[in-house]
């Protein structure tokens, strides 16, 4: 799949979520300078890590992280720049959720915020994808 | 024993040899010598032990004192093993031989003599046959999918064989190669590939303790132990006791790259499969070369890409009851670096010093820093002393020079929590020049000092909040900070919040110092809700408005030309173009401008209420003789044109518009 549909699916993909995660109270769809640069970073790795969910070597976990979850069919000498790019994306996601309530006024919120992100994440995962549920691994 | 028609049973409770040792056997034949199956409870053989072993013989032999068996099946627990085995035994003189053939080239011989003397020859074992042989002993689950093949040599030599004070009971040398080798657990965490490894163990047994030594030499292949990506090149050597299931290693090294040396001690309940005691040294270890490979994947995976080292470490780690228990390690010439990801960045180095850590007691760390940089920033050396609590840290004050001042720490405290570290503490600003600090930023030199008085800082996951100000005394006037926030400090939206108030800046002084013409005057700047990014403002609410008060108001030809040409196309002096050459200054009374900036557009208006007409906005109103007003009609400014039409309004080369 070329690097255009990739850029496209993820573009749908945050255009999908963000209104949609938009709460009574907060709004999730905020936009600042910081979180476009969490955006822009994302969307520039999820480039890598789109095989990787289709693969089911990284998966989307239920706290609103991405977790390495079956790694056996990554080459050997690749688990570990995987391993470092699951831990990159959890920063920019933890860093994601904090701006987000950061930037509604209301920090206390990063919580709420993570598990409604969490939520979408999953439901909006493409067909092939890992997801957690309950805390078991399903494929959708 | 029990004799039927045809049929034969035979048990024995319990077999003693020097080289092994059986409970519970039972052999039954069936069809005369047609079949027998040879049934063992239990099955010792040096240190290994099987359970429920059944043999089960195509064709048997069963007579006094030679027993054979052909085309034996072997089943261990639940484990059938895919080969064919022949065994032959002489009860009277104690001589047996086995020979198995698995798939392939598999082979394995096993004598053992009159004496007791074990001896086997194993060739091109699937390595998953001999995980399951050594189960008892090895950790590793079946479910690794174990591949390659081992060839090597067991030798078991009993007291009658082997004449040494030192191995009364008997002595075990076990050497081989695995070639080929390949394992992998479930999830893909644990995993080897194309692994190449030579070993040898050399063991005695006396009064049911095992002491011997042996080495693995790891020459070929790669694997996966996750979060580390290891390749071949390391070797092992051990020297240890075990009695029953605990295991004494009373000396262990490992010869790995980049590490002077490395060696451990550890006591280990291998039923439990638990570490009771253990201790690390690690000798002068390069970071440059342990760093990427071992301590980045560890500590900052996210970062991993980008962290640099440098120097030296040497360690060691004491392990009690399966839980870390104390740390120490001591730093030589160490660097450390994360480069931003729009360059600048962290460095500190070189650090030389020694950090202990105790679970269960405090201790004190003490570092010395030969220097750093922070951004465009040099920091000079310092010296940082730490009390170690458990998940608590907390700094001696420290001064960290900048430039002529220093930047004092004072009560620093932090404790590491689930989701990152918290602290709070006190910052000082010592006084430093603003013509040093400029010229280290590369902006124009400037006088003046810059200070701060932070009595609260305070770090939490993501964040570093400064409550106090910042201030800058220059231009005759300062400048304050307030409400500093550095946010996701080493992420990519690495960003710095304040607010600013600026006031009594002397205009000439400052229009001197960028070339920008000449003003005379003061102004005050409230700066609201400033967001820098990679050090770029992207987002902000700014006013300037002339200072009250009485002074010389006077604005030179050239910035009425500069504003001018700031505003773009749309801005204007208010005078006409033959008018303004007469002149080299004009009179003003009041200056204004007030910028808000949202996605890189600034929001431009004029001086607070000064409406006009034709809905310009005026930024400069004259006064006095000869005067003149300078009116912005461009009302939404591209931020990033505005910066750079400033950089040539600075550097001379924009001709203003004029009407």
């Amino acid at each position: 799949m070329s690097v255009r549909v990739w850029i496209g699916i993820l573009w749908l993909a945050f255009a999908g979520l963000l209104p949609g995660a938009a709460g009574a109270q907060g709004n999730l769809d905020i936009d600042t300078p910081a979180i476009a640069a969490l955006r822009t970073s994302m969307q520039q790795r999820h480039l890598q890590l789109a095989p990787l969910y289709a693969s089911g070597a990284v998966g989307l976990a239920g706290d609103g992280t991405v977790a390495l979850r079956d790694a056996s069919g990554v080459p050997l000498a690749q688990r570990g720049q995987v391993s470092n790019l699951v831990a990159a994306e959890n920063a920019d996601r933890a860093a994601l959720y904090r701006e987000i309530a950061r930037a509604n006024g209301h920090p206390e919120w990063e919580a709420d915020v993570r598990r409604t992100f969490a939520q979408r994440w999953i439901e909006r995962a493409q067909a092939g994808w890992w997801v957690q549920a309950g805390g078991n691994w399903v494929r959708k | 024993m029990t004799i039927g028609a045809g049929r034969l049973a035979l048990a024995v409770s319990r077999v003693d040899h020097p080289a092994f040792a059986i409970r519970d056997l039972s052999l039954h034949a069936a069809g005369g010598a047609a079949s027998l199956t040879l049934e063992i409870a239990q099955l010792r053989i040096g240190a290994s032990e099987f359970r429920r072993l059944t043999l089960r013989c195509a064709q048997g032999e069963l007579g006094y004192p030679f027993i054979s068996c052909r085309g034996g099946r072997l089943r261990i627990g639940s484990e059938d093993l895919p080969w064919r085995i022949d065994v032959d035994l002489d009860l009277e003189t104690g001589k047996a031989s086995a020979i198995a053939r698995g798939e392939g080239a598999a082979r394995a011989d096993f004598h053992a003599d009159a004496n007791g003397r074990l001896h086997g020859r194993i060739a091109r074992l699937p390595l998953a046959d001999a995980a399951v042989l050594l189960q008892p002993l090895v950790a590793a689950p079946a479910a690794w999918k174990a591949g390659g093949v081992v060839d090597g040599e067991i030798e078991w030599l009993t007291p009658g064989a082997v004449k040494d004070a030192a191995a009364p009971d008997g002595r075990l040398i076990v050497h081989g190669t695995i070639d080929g080798g390949s394992f992998g657990s479930a999830d893909g965490l644990h995993a080897g590939e194309k692994l190449g490894v030579d070993f040898r163990f050399d063991a005695s047994r006396q009064r049911g303790r095992w002491r011997g030594a042996g080495s693995i030499d790891w020459r070929s292949g790669a694997a996966y132990w996750h979060p580390f990506f290891l390749e071949a090149g390391a070797r092992l050597d051990v020297a240890g006791t075990m009695q029953g299931d605990r295991l004494e290693l009373q000396r262990a090294s490992l010869r790995l790259e980049g590490v002077d040396a490395l060696a451990a001690t550890a006591v280990i309940d291998l039923r439990r499969r638990h570490l009771v005691n253990g201790a690390l040294t690690v000798s002068r270890a390069d970071l440059a070369i342990v760093g990427p490979r071992w301590i980045a994947p560890l500590v900052a995976p996210q970062a991993a890409e980008r962290l640099r080292f440098a120097g030296h470490v040497s360690a060691g780690v004491h392990v009690r009851d399966g839980v870390l228990d104390e740390v120490d390690a001591a730093f030589d010439q160490a660097g450390f670096s994360l480069p931003g990801a729009a360059g600048g960045g962290l460095a500190l180095g070189p650090v030389s010093g020694h950090v202990p850590w105790r679970a269960k007691a405090g201790s004190r760390a003490e570092v010395s820093v030969a220097g750093g940089r922070w951004e465009r920033l040099t920091l000079g050396p310092f010296s940082l002393a730490a009390e170690l609590q458990g998940d608590r840290l907390a700094f001696a004050r420290s001064s960290i020079p900048l430039l002529d001042g220093a930047v004092v720490l004072d009560g620093l405290a932090m404790q590491r929590g689930t989701d990152g570290w918290r602290g709070s503490g006190q910052v000082v600003v010592e006084p430093v020049s603003m013509r040093l600090l400029t010229e280290a930023l590369g902006l124009p030199s400037m006088g003046g000092v810059l200070a701060a008085s932070i009595p609260a800082l305070k770090l939490h996951p993501g964040e570093i909040a400064l409550e106090g100000a910042l201030l800058v005394s220059v231009f005759d006037g300062y400048v304050q900070a307030t409400g500093l926030r550095v946010r996701e400090p080493f992420g990519v939206a690495s960003h710095l919040s304040a607010d600013i108030e600026a006031r009594h800046i002397d205009l000439a002084q400052l229009t001197d110092t960028f070339r920008f013409g000449s003003i005379t005057g003061f102004v005050d700047a409230d700066v609201r809700g400033l967001e820098l990014m990679h050090w770029r403002p992207v987002r902000f609410d700014a006013r300037i408005a002339s200072s009250a008060g009485s002074y010389p108001r006077r604005i030179s030809q050239r910035a009425v030309q500069n504003i001018s040409a700031l505003g773009g196309a749309g801005a204007s002096a208010a005078i006409q173009r033959g008018v303004i050459g007469l002149f080299d200054t004009f009179g003003y009374s009041e200056l204004g401008f007030h910028c808000v900036l949202r996605a890189d557009v600034c929001l431009a208006d004029g001086i607070a209420g000064a409406r006009r007409a034709d809905d310009g906005f005026v930024i400069v109103r004259g006064g006095g003789v000869p005067a003149l007003d300078v009116i912005g009609y461009n009302r939404r400014i591209d931020w990033n044109e505005l910066i750079e039409r400033l950089q040539r309004v600075i550097s001379g080369k924009v001709a203003p518009e004029l009407r």
